[in-house]
Order: structure tokens, then C-alpha cells, then sequence
């Protein structure tokens, strides 16, 4: 018995390549696999703890850990900013734990983890874009019993929803909805796009790149493939808006075309959330 | 660069994390060893153990230790620790008859079968916070030492099957007087693995119950307390039938030989808590029972988990209660969501601006049109 647990804990020592055993990588990619074959179906997966806390980033860390390989070269990024400090902690428990390149730039980059953006260029097919999310359910706000949720995503029966989103028109004049809005993936689905922002939604509309959703806390993965229809669901006559302030453009290099965040003060200021994107562009746009 | 939000990179995280350390290790106290928060914090290192799942007790220790006594925070170390490891085997059922106990109260009858046993309970004594002097105090402790009146009763390996350690159940004495409903099923279905497979309402009793026995003992207080007095109301108090405290052996199958072997043994709180059956489906001329089974000894914990079992058996997904026990009651699920929100959250914040504004301006212009 001793030997044999010995025999068996050997083997596990050359397996520690990203801290999860490697049944549970295998497990994970079978979610992976199945999410893929039906875009924007939340599939349950026996979500692992993590060395960073549920809702940390706990199933975006499961899904890199899974798919990364040696050769792969890493791009951890929180609300689009390389040097966010968690995005750093990230970034180090995978490249400690794999050994593999990082970098910054997203079209340099195999994998991008990312919370809350989707980087402002540089992906494509060759990419895996992986969102932490904290929030699988886009019902939750319209319906809290998870029996019915389940009978709803599955009869695709979404009337609470367009409800919802009518009533807010109604009372606020605008669709108030801020971020993570609610989409339908190929027709069937509807996701919750974790926290992206509105800027973001177009942009995975037949977007090259494979995009993998990981909620961690709540145990489920989901995925818009490349080249799938992603429609954010609005009415026929009130246009999907994305965020603008009119006259805002970056304080640091001039751009009005990229995901704009405020430094508040008495002379406010906008900056790229995208600091990558900003520093590569510095001087180019103006 | 340098602008905005928590930045500052690699060097602010090892800075902070300096910080910690030095703190935590260079503490202007004495060193504290595993087998001291074993010896000395003993409820501490079962609650732990029993939330995380894992059965090792002086790695507990080290994790309450590097947690500096943040229990839900030893939680996590322990349950990432185990996500690194392969799994080698499943154990085989074990009957909870065998369990042998160290204690054991029965609340319903003054003299039920076999013992009513105190153990080692603090529950009639009175909460007078000892204030001798730290001199008295070890003396006392050197003088019990000599007198070799430590535990010795607990340290015992379990031998052989007894009355006193091994007492017959109360549920049996309540089957004989034809008092309760009989749920016990012919079938045997593989048990639910929570690690393996998420539970979501409807779930299996098993999903139901290994849930809880790994639940943040607080959380499952609170949804007891909560169904009592708070705003659900979907429980009723019961009578308990058994609290027992005690050790459990714990067996595989030999990945060889494929004969059933004893890997070793493991202390389990164990409670049967009688429902007093008043619905009009029901049976009412009967008792019903709930069960609590948790690591370690915790019997708040194994007491709500009873009560809980059978609210949840009788509510039969007529309410959320369910859906309350098996999604809101993890620790790291809980409070890792909870503190989740001192990250960044910038971008969010930017989107919910700009649509105040748009609201704003919608408003404008229907009072100008």
C-alpha cells in the first residue's frame, strides 16, 4: 500500500505543471469542450479551490490552467490594465506554476485572462481570450429559483427578460443596464457577458478569437466560439448604446476611439482603460 | 503611467506581503507550534477541519497558524492544498452504528438505552472567565500531568463493541413503539460528490447533507436561527434523540489485494433530531427524523445540519429553502465573494456613470419637448 501511494505520489510530482491535479484539468476541459458545442450554455463543472479567494478570479485561473501549455505565452489583465494588482498576482501564480512567457501585449500573447475588458486589438484566431466571471446568471436580476431558471434557459423562454428590459425603458427613458449585458449567443442562449462594458459587446459579435467564460464561486463555464452571432438584446427601435461622453478622448494619447475611463477631479480627465493599448499608441493619434 | 485604482505591480504585492510575514513570524511573543493549537485550540482545529473537508490535524494547525487565527481564511489554505492533490481512492460506507463514542446525550427520554454520557462538555458550566494568575494556571496544569488525569479515555483506539461506547440508537426504541415513519430505502445509490459535481436544487438527500457537513458552521447557524425567528419560517424545533461525539473507522478497498481495509480512524459529531410531523400530507400519528453528520466535534454545527435535513425533507422544494442550504452556506464561497469587491471596479463604475447621466439627459429632454 505504502509503495503503491509512493508509486502514485511520484507520478503527481512531475504533474504539479499548473497547480491543478491533472484529472481535474481533464475534467475541466471536458466542461471546456461541451460549452464549445453549444455556445452560451452555462455547463456545471466540480469547480476546484484555488489559491486566490471565489470571485478573485477563481474560474478564469481554472480555465488558463487547464488549457495552458509550455509554449504558450500569457496576458494577464483587470479592468484592462496589465499592472492591476491582482491581475499581477494572477499573472505570477501561472507563470511561476508553468514556467511559461508573459507579456503584456495582447497580439504577442497566446492566452489573454482578462476581468472586466476584452484588450482593444491584437486578438485573433489564434487566440484564447479566457473572462473571470463572478456572475454566470443573466436571469438572476428577472427570476432567483434556479429550477425555474434552468426550465427557462432551457425552453429559451427570455419573456422575464424582455420584460425587464421594456419596463426599464418605460421608466428611465434609456436601457439603464451598465455592464455585463445580457446577450443571445447563436440564437439559443442568453449569457451574461461577466462585467464587460457595453464597448466590449460588438466586439465579440463574430469575433475570431475563442472566448472562454470561467465563474469559479458558482461553478460553471461557458463559451462564445469564433465566428458565433453575439446580439445584445435590445428592441427594434431603441438602438444598443455603448458608453460615450461627448468630447472625451485619453489624456495620454489623444484616443477617443478606445474604452475611456474618468480621473475625477476639478479638471477631470480620460484615460485608455487599456494601458497597453495606450502606451503602444502614445503619440500616434494625435 | 502611474495613474489610478490598486496598481503599482509586483513590487506593492511583495512589499505587503512582507509585511504579513514579518508581522506573523517575528511576533514579539513565543513560537507557536502545531501541536500546541492542536493541544490548546482543539474546536478551532475540528471546525476547520470539518469546513475544508480534510481529516489532518496538524496541518490544520499550520494553516490556522499562517491564517493568524482566521478560521474561514485556514479553510481556504486547506481545500487549495487538496485541489493539488490526485485523488488515490473512495472510501467504503461505514456503518455509523460502529461509531464509538466519547459522548453521548439523549435529549427526549430520561433514561433511554444505554448511557447518557457527559464527556467532555462545558454545558453546565458557568461562563466565568478564569482569571487566575498565568503561575496558578500552570501549576494546576503540572499537577494534573502528575496525576495523569489528561484524556486518557479519549486517546483510547476504539477495541471492541460495548454498551457503554457503542450504545444502541434511540431511533431503534422509537421503531419498536412504532412511532415513526419509516424512510429507509432498499436501494443504494452512489453518493452525491459535491468536489466532483455541482448540487443544485432538486439534489439528492446525500448532496444535501454532505453540503452542509462542509458548510461555514456560522452560515448554517444563521439559516437555523433564521428559519426560527427570521423571515422564512420554513423549520420547526425539534427534540434531539442523539448528540454523540466519537470515533468512526474509516476503510478502502486495497488497490491490490481489493480486500477491505482500516486506514485509520476519524471523530465525527453525529446528531438524530426527532420532527414532531403536523402537516395534513403527513403522517401525524408519527415522529420523523433528520440527520447531522460533520468532522470532528462541533455540535452546533451537526444540530442545525439535523434540523435542517428534515425542514428540507418536509418543505419538499415547496420553498428556496433548499436551494438557501446548498448555494449560501460555503465559507470560501461566501466571504471570498464578499471581499471580492475591495478589487478594482473602475470599468463597472465608468458604465454605471455614464448611464446616470443618460438618464439624466432623457429626463431633460422630455421636460423640454
Amino acid at each position: 500500500m505504502t509503495d503503491l501511494l509512493d508509486k502514485l505520489g511520484a507520478e503527481h510530482e512531475h504533474q504539479q505543471f499548473g497547480i491543478l491535479d491533472e484529472y481535474s484539468k481533464r475534467e475541466i476541459r471536458r466542461a471546456i469542450l461541451t460549452a464549445v458545442a453549444v455556445p452560451g450554455y452555462q455547463v456545471p463543472f466540480g469547480s476546484r479551490e484555488m489559491p486566490v479567494a471565489r470571485g478573485w478570479g477563481s474560474g478564469g485561473l481554472q480555465l488558463t490552467l487547464a488549457v495552458i501549455s509550455p509554449s504558450d505565452v500569457i496576458k494577464v489583465i483587470d479592468q484592462g490594465d496589465d499592472q492591476g494588482v491582482n491581475a499581477v498576482n494572477l499573472r505570477r501564480l501561472i507563470v511561476q506554476s508553468t514556467k511559461v512567457q508573459e507579456t503584456t501585449t495582447a497580439s504577442d500573447a497566446s492566452i489573454v485572462q482578462s476581468r472586466h475588458r476584452i484588450p482593444e486589438d491584437g486578438l485573433d484566431e489564434q487566440h484564447i481570450l479566457i473572462l473571470q466571471v463572478p456572475v454566470p446568471e443573466p436571469l438572476r436580476g428577472v427570476e432567483r429559483d434556479m429550477r425555474e431558471l434552468s426550465r427557462m434557459h432551457a425552453e429559451a423562454d427570455y419573456s422575464k427578460m424582455w420584460v425587464s428590459l421594456y419596463e426599464d425603458k418605460v421608466r428611465n427613458g434609456v436601457i439603464t443596464q451598465t455592464t455585463g449585458y445580457p446577450c443571445l449567443v447563436n440564437d439559443r442562449y442568453v449569457i451574461a457577458t461577466t462585467p464587460i462594458p457595453r464597448w466590449d459587446i460588438p466586439r465579440l459579435d463574430q469575433a475570431p478569437f475563442l472566448t472562454l467564460f470561467g465563474a469559479g464561486r458558482e461553478k460553471r463555464i461557458y463559451a462564445v466560439p469564433p465566428y458565433t452571432t453575439v446580439t445584445p438584446l435590445t428592441f427594434e427601435d431603441v438602438p444598443f448604446e455603448v458608453e460615450h461622453t461627448p468630447g472625451a478622448s485619453c489624456s495620454q494619447c489623444g484616443s477617443n476611439k478606445t474604452f475611456l475611463v474618468e480621473i475625477p477631479g476639478p479638471a477631470s480627465r480620460w484615460v485608455c482603460s487599456d494601458t497597453d493599448w495606450c502606451e503602444r499608441n502614445s503619440g500616434k493619434t494625435q | 503611467m502611474g495613474y489610478s485604482g490598486a496598481r503599482g505591480g509586483i513590487d506593492a504585492i511583495e512589499a505587503a506581503e512582507k509585511l504579513v510575514r514579518r508581522k506573523r513570524l517575528n511576533a514579539d511573543c513565543e513560537w507557536v507550534s502545531p501541536q500546541q493549537i492542536v493541544g490548546r485550540f482543539r474546536l478551532a482545529v475540528d471546525r476547520v477541519m470539518g469546513e475544508a473537508g480534510i481529516w489532518d490535524e496538524e496541518l490544520t494547525a499550520i494553516a490556522i497558524r499562517q491564517a493568524e487565527g482566521d478560521l474561514i481564511e485556514a479553510v481556504h489554505l486547506l481545500r487549495s492544498y487538496k485541489s493539488t492533490l490526485p485523488r488515490f481512492a473512495y472510501s467504503k460506507p461505514t456503518d455509523a452504528d460502529e461509531l464509538q463514542v466519547v459522548r453521548r446525550i439523549v435529549p427526549a427520554f430520561r433514561n433511554p438505552p444505554g448511557p447518557q454520557l457527559l464527556g467532555r462538555t462545558t454545558d453546565y458550566t458557568g461562563r466565568l472567565l478564569e482569571l487566575t494568575s498565568e503561575q496558578a494556571g500552570q501549576e494546576e496544569s503540572m499537577l494534573l500531568a502528575s496525576l495523569a488525569l489528561t484524556d486518557d479515555q479519549e486517546s483510547l483506539e476504539p477495541t471492541t463493541s460495548d454498551e457503554d461506547t457503542q450504545p444502541r440508537r434511540l431511533l431503534e426504541t422509537l421503531r419498536e413503539m412504532d412511532l415513526l415513519v419509516d424512510r429507509r430505502r432498499e436501494d443504494d445509490p452512489e453518493p452525491f460528490d459535491i468536489t466532483r459535481t455541482p448540487a443544485r436544487p432538486p439534489a439528492s438527500r446525500s448532496a444535501r447533507l454532505s453540503s452542509m457537513a462542509r458548510a461555514e458552521t456560522g452560515a448554517l447557524v444563521n439559516q437555523w436561527y433564521r428559519n426560527i425567528l427570521g423571515p422564512d419560517g420554513y423549520l420547526h424545533e425539534v427534540t434531539l434523540g442523539e448528540v454523540r461525539h466519537g470515533y468512526l473507522a474509516l476503510r478502502i478497498e486495497h488497490p491490490l489485494t481489493g480486500n477491505t481495509i482500516s486506514i485509520g480512524t476519524v471523530r465525527v459529531t453525529e446528531v438524530e433530531a426527532i420532527e414532531d410531523l403536523n402537516g395534513i400530507d403527513e403522517q401525524r400519528d408519527r415522529f420523523d427524523i433528520g440527520y447531522g453528520l460533520c468532522l470532528g466535534h462541533n455540535e452546533k454545527k451537526a444540530i442545525a445540519m439535523a434540523n435542517l435535513d428534515i425542514a428540507c425533507h418536509r418543505d419538499a422544494g415547496r420553498s428556496q429553502l433548499e436551494q438557501s442550504l446548498l448555494l449560501t452556506t460555503d465559507g470560501l464561497e461566501s466571504s471570498g465573494f464578499l471581499e471580492h469587491l475591495k478589487l478594482p471596479h473602475y470599468v463597472t463604475f465608468r458604465s454605471m456613470v455614464e448611464r446616470k447621466i443618460a438618464v439624466r439627459e432623457s429626463k431633460n429632454r422630455e421636460r423640454s419637448s
